[in-house]
């Protein structure tokens, strides 16, 4: 398997390079490398080769990056849980995945009731970091997002996705060298951890992480800082949390400003380019099942930028993917017209983890050029323009009917941001308790009023369009992934 | 302002933003002693402290924010 012998090179090449810098710990490659061989002879003494699906507790240190390496090398593939998170929800993806033994770095055994592989101070003499033979249909990972029924749905990804994915990524040109200094700021739960890590380990470079005891945002602007980072790739909403620091900001060292995982809106992007003044600030798309991001758009800093509502494009399609854009009955839409965006290529995912009902219903072959192609449904509203660039319109399912019209929730959202200027607000469509669905508001701020707000949403806005209940939030919730948990604020209106 | 009063502040702020008083203002006291005290309240504990006390904290000073002496010190020098 070529990637993982690109990372055994990596490792074997730049030695005396550092791989991660953890709670201002540097950790060379050398270090990283006795510890991936340590981890890997545990592995070989305790796993037997059909144990193909190991459980790894994602704890924030050297020994949980050096296991996932070690795995792979083993022809393991891991499945992140998070000791942190529901102790029913860990057991029914253990329980899913079928996962007998779990590789723990935490100083007491998070899962009782799993064979515990720990791997704290694990360390070797040497460095023996040969590849298994490994296929490429084999599984690097299987991450499980949350189910519209409650329970979790498992994505696996091979090989050969993360294979297709990794050359996407280096065709873009965001390039990274052995003398980087990266952020890796997400939860190893959440995909985009992924390309934070891996990305830089393939070229020596180092990865950056945050202590689980630090408040995110302010960390992320002291490394920056003060190691003055050149890649990072982040979630919006760091940006939101960062805004009204926006004028203490000054990275010239960064090189590419990555943004992923939720729409971007353009206001916000052209105030943080003032801060990374000599950055590519970059906007990718994708959804886990097409491994990690799939279409890309690069932020013109002396042009006009595409966007729709206030959100920045998400460009084109990235070199291993092939995007669609269908009506309900699967036909493509004309360019300009609204539709369900749809992904295939070699990032697609083989399916939902043993889960054939979703599989049928979120999966769809289609011809295409004279081939039968499978597609994804990724339930993201999008448009297409002549160039090719994808506007991002909304969810599929942010879509509400009132009273019988198709209402779009990032329109009402678009106006009344631009009304409030820099506060930021989130429309809601609930069900109220004569079961007609009503749109909320819940605005980030203190009380105010707002009558001066509706008056100019009755302008922009036809009458079914503007919000019925409003709702102040101090602080918006953030879900694990660091994204705006919608589902919470949403409770707020039941 | 003396560091009693800065302290008696403290306290009805982080008792409004937390709903209780099952705390004790000690220099050694840090977020995670403290129910509820999460990222996201943090953000809450901090604007409300920069209202109320009418200073601005810059990103930087957040970092350094490691208990309750640090933040009393920060303030005190805010003043």
């Amino acid at each position: 398997m070529d990637l993982i012998l690109t990372i055994q090179k990596s490792i074997e090449e730049h030695k005396d390079h550092n791989a991660f810098c953890i709670r201002h710990t540097y950790y060379t490659y050398e270090v990283f490398g006795k510890i991936i061989s340590g981890i890997r002879y545990k592995i070989q003494k305790s796993v037997d080769a059909s144990g193909h699906i190991i459980g790894l507790v994602t704890n924030d240190d050297i020994y949980t990056y050096a296991s996932i390496i070690a795995l792979w090398l083993e022809g393991k593939a891991y499945v992140p849980l998070h000791p942190d998170f529901p102790e029913n929800r860990n057991q029914l993806i253990i329980e899913q995945a079928e996962i007998h033994t779990i590789l723990d770095s935490s100083q007491h055994q998070t899962f009782a009731n799993c064979s515990t592989i720990t791997t704290d101070k694990v360390s070797c003499s040497t460095i023996d970091i040969a590849s298994k033979e490994v296929s490429s249909d084999d599984l690097a990972y299987i991450f499980f997002t949350s189910g519209t029924t409650g329970t979790p749905k498992g994505v696996p990804i091979t090989f050969d996705n993360l294979t297709a994915f990794i050359d996407a990524f280096w065709a873009l040109e965001y390039s990274i060298t052995s003398n980087d200094r990266c952020l890796q700021m997400f939860e190893l739960t959440f995909d985009l951890s992924v390309l934070s890590y891996l990305a830089p380990l393939l070229k020596g470079a180092c990865v950056y992480t945050i202590p689980k005891d630090e408040i995110k945002y302010s960390y992320i602007f002291e490394l920056m800082e003060d190691y003055e980072l050149t890649f990072a790739l982040m979630v919006p909403s760091i940006l939101q949390y960062l805004r009204p620091y926006f004028d203490e900001i000054d990275c010239p060292a960064m090189k590419f400003s990555l943004f992923c995982g939720e729409a971007l809106p353009l206001d916000i992007t052209e105030e943080w380019s003032r801060c990374v003044p000599n950055a590519t600030i970059a906007n990718v798309y994708g959804p886990t099942e097409c491994t990690i991001f799939c279409t890309d758009y690069t932020y013109k800093r002396t042009e006009p930028n595409k966007a729709y509502n206030g959100i920045l494009t998400i460009g084109k399609d990235m070199k291993n993917t092939k995007t669609i854009i269908i009506d309900e009955d699967y036909n493509e839409v004309p360019v300009g017209e609204k539709g369900e965006l749809c992904l295939s290529g070699g990032q697609l995912t083989p399916g939902y983890w043993k889960n054939e009902k979703k599989n049928k219903s979120t999966f769809f072959f289609k011809e295409y050029n004279n081939e039968q192609i499978k597609f994804y449904k990724t339930g993201d509203l999008c448009t297409v323009d002549e160039d090719g660039d994808i506007l991002y319109l909304g969810r599929v399912d942010f879509q509400a009917k009132i009273q019988g019209y198709r209402v779009e929730l990032s329109e009402i959202e678009y106006h009344a941001r631009a009304a409030l200027q820099k506060i930021n607000a989130v429309a809601i469509a609930f069900t109220n308790k004569i079961q007609n669905t009503e749109i909320g508001l819940a605005i980030e701020s203190k009380t105010f009023d707002t009558s001066e707000l509706l008056n100019g949403l009755k302008k922009s806005l036809p009458q079914y369009m503007i919000p019925t209940q409003i709702k102040f939030i101090d602080t918006f919730p953030l879900n694990t992934n660091g994204k705006t948990d919608r589902n919470k604020i949403k409770e707020q209106f039941l | 302002m003396n560091i009693t009063t800065i302290k008696e502040k403290i306290s009805e702020i982080l008792t409004a933003i937390l709903e209780h008083t099952n705390f004790e203002l000690h220099d050694e006291l840090t977020a995670k002693d403290v129910d509820g005290w999460d990222s996201l309240s943090h953000m809450m504990i901090i604007t409300k402290i920069e209202e109320e006390f009418g200073i601005r904290f810059k990103l930087r000073d957040l970092n350094k924010l490691k208990n309750m002496g640090s933040l009393i010190t920060l303030i005190q020098s805010k003043l």
